[in-house]
Formats: structure tokens, C-alpha cells, sequence
């Protein structure tokens, strides 16, 4: 009866889906390369060459008479402004190729800072057990289930708002997802015989969490680190949009779309540019991290 | 069990107290709080009497003990800028914010359950397809540009909704089915490859052997044991769930906690961002508690192993 939990035998696949499967990597790819390219050559000003890189305009200038414009393709529009101008007259395109960066670098350092801490308290808690493993479970429980938006808002009241706070935000509470699954690859590797030769020739507990355990669980610690990739770009567009992420002027994709919401009647292309920026970057980091993890650690797999 | 649940209960008073430090020392450590309020034409005389009046004059230990003895009589404190109690401020907007969330959340559940199911029964159907589809898209599209767009379709262009407000059932569609975007995609998926799981399991081929018709054994045998895991992670529902009432709030303009603790973080009302993060806190600890003993009374082993 309509073939419930019945599996397809496998046959091989065929070219169509061989053609599909290698799509879901050259898609998000050259997505990826993109965004980040636009996000370091947006301007060339900050690594001290002359002010001039893809973005035509200055995201902060400001053009009275050019208020409110349409996208250059949509008539009305100016071949200047390639994506329109929000209500101050600035260019929405060369807000956008800024945002990237914003989104970019923050993901980039939550993910490096989160992964660090997460792994070295995961294989502690995997290799040690007992108290320590029980302890580190606790707090790992309570930092999976804290919402980071009431620790952005607390650390808002607290230090002020900037680019460090959305990072520190993000952070205090991100390396619970590493430290987690983490915990789980040590707790298995624990058990094997090259851990037990090691202490009985008896290496240091940091050797052995670090020469012998760390090497077999660094495929799953990449494939969780691309995967959060699409988590943190999310994570800082929805702070940025309710305004507690980067302070105006420099643009970000989620305070971009905030902008545009008072001019949503009149001028809807400066909240839907960036949203869709968003999602395409985020959608490409996920279908990279899937195809990561298909190839180096399908045990991830969630079917 | 006794013991593993007055064990766990301690832990929790433990891991509260601990939290109750942290954001306590978090915000005085960072700055004096009497530089967020004071504004440059205020008085000597006026600034002497609000730091006292807040207790910012005594020194920091016995300031912590007073905060701790009259969070545990109830009281939260004052708002700095509405000079209103924060109980006060909670009881106010709290009705509002429980219109959306409950809705919501139940909607989530019943849509993420029956989606789930159906989409691991027919794995690989068009249906199947369909889910995931929508669990990827869900997961990658901002669910506050969504929110804006369906504004913009809705009720810019087609004018079929009302932008903000909360006085008709009508009012109620975008705010809820945003709510409903953040916590829909993840669970979905999640009951999908739970269900997954089980209908590759040892008793349910049992079951299947045994003869037993189809219907009982995907609705009696595999159901009840595919809920086991979406429910035991129902404490990690909280962030989206909190993150979706201050977005859907302030997107639709809603009276809630959400948009009044937002309003309290941008004019640095620090004690109410504290108070809410301690009651935040307790949920989290209470929902986390919760979850642990319902998890231990389904499945013996985690007694053992955890207590």
C-alpha cells in the first residue's frame, strides 16, 4: 500500500541526477565566491589603495534630488542607480555590495570564535566524563535553549551597541551546538584501542585530546562549521533588522530591509534586495554544508 | 527517581544563581549604570537622589543581595524611564504577546507534526518533495523580509489584510503565520526524519511481520515513538520562539513584550532588559527541567547515565 518504508533498490544514479547532484555544488559555489568577493573588493579604500572597487557610489552619499528611485530596469529609473535609491537619495546597490561585508566578517569570526571553544570543551567532556562531562552538559543545555536576542539586548543596555557586541552576542552562546556534537565523536573515539595504547604509554590528557582524538573529529567539526555559516549570516540580519546589530550609517542586509519598511507604498525595492541577498547567500552556505557533509561525515546525515 | 529529580532541581537553583551573577556583574562591571540615565543638565542634587533611590550609592555586594532578596519577594524592580514597576510592565503587555505565541505554537506543532509524518510515510513522494522544498527555502529566507513582503503583497498591493493592529481575526494572519515561519521548518524536519528512524526499526518490520494492517502500524506503533525526540527538544523552540514574538511584534506594530522590551534596550531602561533576562532564565531552566524528567520517565537509561 502505496509503498510505505519500502526503499528503492540502488541502481546507480543516473545522469540526470548525477547532473542535479553536481549542480547543488557549483551553484552555491559560485554564490559563495561571489558574496565574498563583493564583500572584500565593495571599495579597495580599507586595505589602503586608491577609494575605488565595485560599488559606484559612496553607501553613504546622500542625493536630495535623486529620492526614491526605481531600480535602472524598471522605468523610471536612472541607469546610474542600478537598484534604485532609498529616501535620502543613497544607492541601494552599493548599500547591498557593502552589506556583504557586515554579514560576512561577523558569521566568519562568530563561527571561528564559537568553533574553538566549543571543540576544546566538547572533547573535554567527551574524554573526561564524570563531573566534568556532567557540568559542561548543563551549561551546554541551558546556552542551546538561552535566546541570543535577549543576550544581544542585555549586552546592548550594558556596553553599547556596535559591531563587537553583535559578535560577543553571537558567540557567548554559539559554541553549545559544537561542544554538543562534539562531545558525542569523543565520546566514541574514546573507546578506541589507539586512545587506550596512548594512555598506557602515558601521554597527557591534552595529548590525547589533541593529537589523538582532535584528527578524528575534524570532518565533523568543518561540516558543522559550514552549516553555521547560513545560521550566523540569519542571526545578524534579524539583529541588524530590529536595529541592536551595527550602528547606522555603515549598512548591513538585515538594516537595509528595516529602512526600506516605511517606504514599503512607495519604494519596495529597498527592503527586497537585500532580503533576497540574504537568502541566497544563506541558501548556498546550507547546500554547501550538505554537500560537505555527504562527503565527509554522512553519519550527520538527518535522512 | 526521586533522587535524580531533587539532583536536577539543584542544579537548576545552582545554574540560576549562576546566571543571576553574570547579568547582574555584566551590567555594572561594563559601566556605572548612572551613566546611561544621567543627562548632562541634570543637577547635583538630582543625580544623588536617583542613584540612591536606585540603590546605586551602596556598594556592589550589597546591592546583589538586595536584587536577589527582592527578585524572590516578586519584585523586579523599576523602570528607569517609565517609572512604572517592571511587574507592572509585564502584566501589561503580557496578554498581547500570549495572543500571538499561543496560537502560533500550537499551529506550529499541529503543522509540523502532520507535515513531518506524512512526508516520511511517502518518502520521496511529490508530497515529500513538497516539505522539503519548503524546509529549505524556510531555512534560508529571512523570516522578517518574508514577513515585510507578504505586508508589501498582502496588504500594500491587494489590500487584503490590515498592515498593524489587533482587532480582527483578520489581524491576526500575518503576525501569527510569521511567528509560525520560525519555528515550522526546523521541527518539520526534525518529525521527518525522527518518523524516519523508527519506521527503519527493528519492531516496527516486527510489527509489519506480525500482519498487522498498515494503518495501525504507522498511527499506533511508529507515531508514538517517532514524538519522542521533536518533544524532547521543545526547550530548544524557545530562542525562535522569542526571536519570532520581537520580530512579528515589531514588524505589525503589536503591543506586546517584545516590541516593550525592545523600546526598553533602545532608551537603556536597564532594569527591565535584566528583570526579563532572569525571568528568561528561569524559563529556560524550568523548560529544560521539565523536559529532562519527562525524558527520564520515557526512557529509564538517561536515569542512570545522567543523574
Amino acid at each position: 500500500m502505496f509503498g510505505i518504508g519500502k526503499k528503492k533498490a540502488y541502481t546507480g544514479l543516473s545522469r540526470g541526477t548525477r547532473i542535479v547532484r553536481s549542480l547543488t555544488l557549483i551553484i552555491p559555489s559560485i554564490v559563495m565566491v561571489i558574496m565574498i568577493i563583493i564583500a572584500l573588493f565593495a571599495n579597495l579604500g580599507w586595505i589602503g589603495l586608491p577609494d575605488v572597487g565595485l560599488a559606484p557610489h559612496d553607501p553613504n552619499s546622500t542625493n536630495p534630488r535623486d529620492k526614491l528611485l526605481p531600480p535602472s530596469f524598471i522605468e523610471g529609473g536612472k541607469s546610474d542607480y542600478f537598484l534604485g535609491t532609498d529616501r535620502l537619495g543613497r544607492d541601494i546597490f552599493s548599500r547591498v555590495l557593502y552589506g556583504a561585508r557586515v554579514s560576512l566578517s561577523v558569521s566568519l569570526i562568530v563561527i571561528l570564535i564559537t568553533a574553538v571553544i566549543g571543540t576544546i570543551l566538547g572533547i573535554l567532556s567527551g574524554y573526561k566524563g564524570g563531573r566534568t562531562d556532567a557540568f559542561i552538559m548543563r551549561v551546554t543545555d541551558v546556552a542551546l535553549s538561552f535566546p541570543a536576542l535577549l543576550l544581544a539586548m542585555l549586552l546592548w543596555v550594558a556596553i553599547g551597541p556596535g559591531y563587537w557586541t553583535v559578535v560577543l552576542a553571537l558567540s557567548i552562546l554559539g559554541w553549545a551546538g559544537y561542544a554538543r556534537m562534539i562531545r558525542g565523536e569523543s565520546l566514541r573515539i574514546r573507546e578506541s584501542d589507539f586512545v587506550a595504547q596512548a594512555q598506557v604509554v602515558g601521554a597527557s590528557t591534552w595529548r590525547i585530546m589533541f593529537r589523538h582524538i582532535f584528527p578524528n573529529i575534524v570532518n565533523s567539526l568543518i561540516v558543522i562549521m559550514t552549516l553555521q555559516v547560513g545560521m550566523m549570516i540569519l542571526a545578524e540580519a534579524a539583529l541588524s533588522f530590529l536595529g541592536l546589530g551595527i550602528t547606522a550609517p555603515t549598512p548591513s542586509w538585515g538594516s537595509i530591509v528595516a529602512d526600506g519598511r516605511s517606504q514599503l507604498d512607495r519604494a519596495w525595492w529597498i527592503s527586497a534586495f537585500p532580503g533576497i541577498c540574504i537568502g541566497l547567500v544563506v541558501m548556498a552556505g546550507n547546500f554547501l554544508g550538505d554537500w560537505i557533509r555527504d562527503k565527509l561525515d554522512p553519519r550527520l546525515r538527518q535522512l | 527517581m526521586t533522587r535524580f529529580i531533587i539532583v536536577r532541581i539543584l542544579q537548576a537553583i545552582v545554574a540560576l544563581i549562576g546566571i543571576a551573577v553574570i547579568v547582574f556583574f555584566l551590567v555594572r562591571v561594563s559601566g556605572d549604570p548612572m551613566a546611561l540615565i544621567a543627562s548632562p543638565n541634570m543637577s547635583e542634587e538630582q543625580y544623588q537622589k536617583i542613584k540612591e533611590s536606585l540603590g546605586l550609592d551602596k556598594s556592589w555586594g550589597e546591592q546583589f543581595w538586595i536584587y536577589i532578596k527582592d527578585m524572590a519577594r516578586g519584585d523586579l524592580g523599576e523602570s528607569l524611564i517609565r517609572e512604572k514597576p517592571v511587574t507592572t510592565m509585564i502584566g501589561e503587555s503580557m496578554p498581547n504577546t500570549l495572543k500571538l505565541t499561543v496560537p502560533s505554537f500550537v499551529l506550529s506543532m499541529i503543522l509540523s507534526f502532520f507535515l513531518g509524518v506524512m512526508a516520511a510515510i511517502y518518502r520521496d513522494s511529490f508530497w515529500d518533495q513538497g516539505v522539503k522544498f519548503l524546509a529549505v527555502l524556510g531555512q534560508a529566507l529571512p523570516v522578517f523580509w518574508v514577513a515585510i513582503m507578504a505586508v508589501l503583497i498582502f496588504s500594500v498591493y491587494l489590500e487584503w489584510l490590515p498592515v498593524a493592529g489587533m482587532s480582527t481575526p483578520a489581524h491576526y494572519i500575518l503576525p501569527v503565520g510569521t511567528m509560525i515561519l520560525f519555528m515550522l521548518p526546523g521541527m518539520m524536519r526534525l518529525v521527518r526524519s525522527s518518523m524516519l528512524d523508527v519506521l527503519d526499526s527493528e519492531y516496527i518490520k516486527m510489527a509489519r511481520i506480525k500482519g498487522l494492517p498498515e494503518r495501525s502500524v504507522i498511527w499506533k506503533h511508529a507515531l508514538r515513538n517517532a514524538l519522542i525526540t521533536p518533544l524532547t527538544i521543545i526547550g530548544m523552540l524557545l530562542p525562535s520562539l522569542v526571536l519570532g514574538a520581537v520580530i512579528s511584534e515589531q514588524i505589525f506594530n503589536w503591543p506586546g513584550m517584545g516590541t516593550m522590551i525592545l523600546q526598553a534596550t533602545f532608551e537603556r531602561d536597564f532594569p527591565v532588559v535584566q528583570s526579563i533576562t532572569m525571568l528568561t532564565a528561569i524559563l529556560v531552566l524550568g523548560i529544560n527541567l521539565l523536559v529532562d524528567i519527562l525524558y527520564a520517565y520515557i526512557d529509564p537509561q538517561i536515569r542512570y547515565q545522567r543523574a
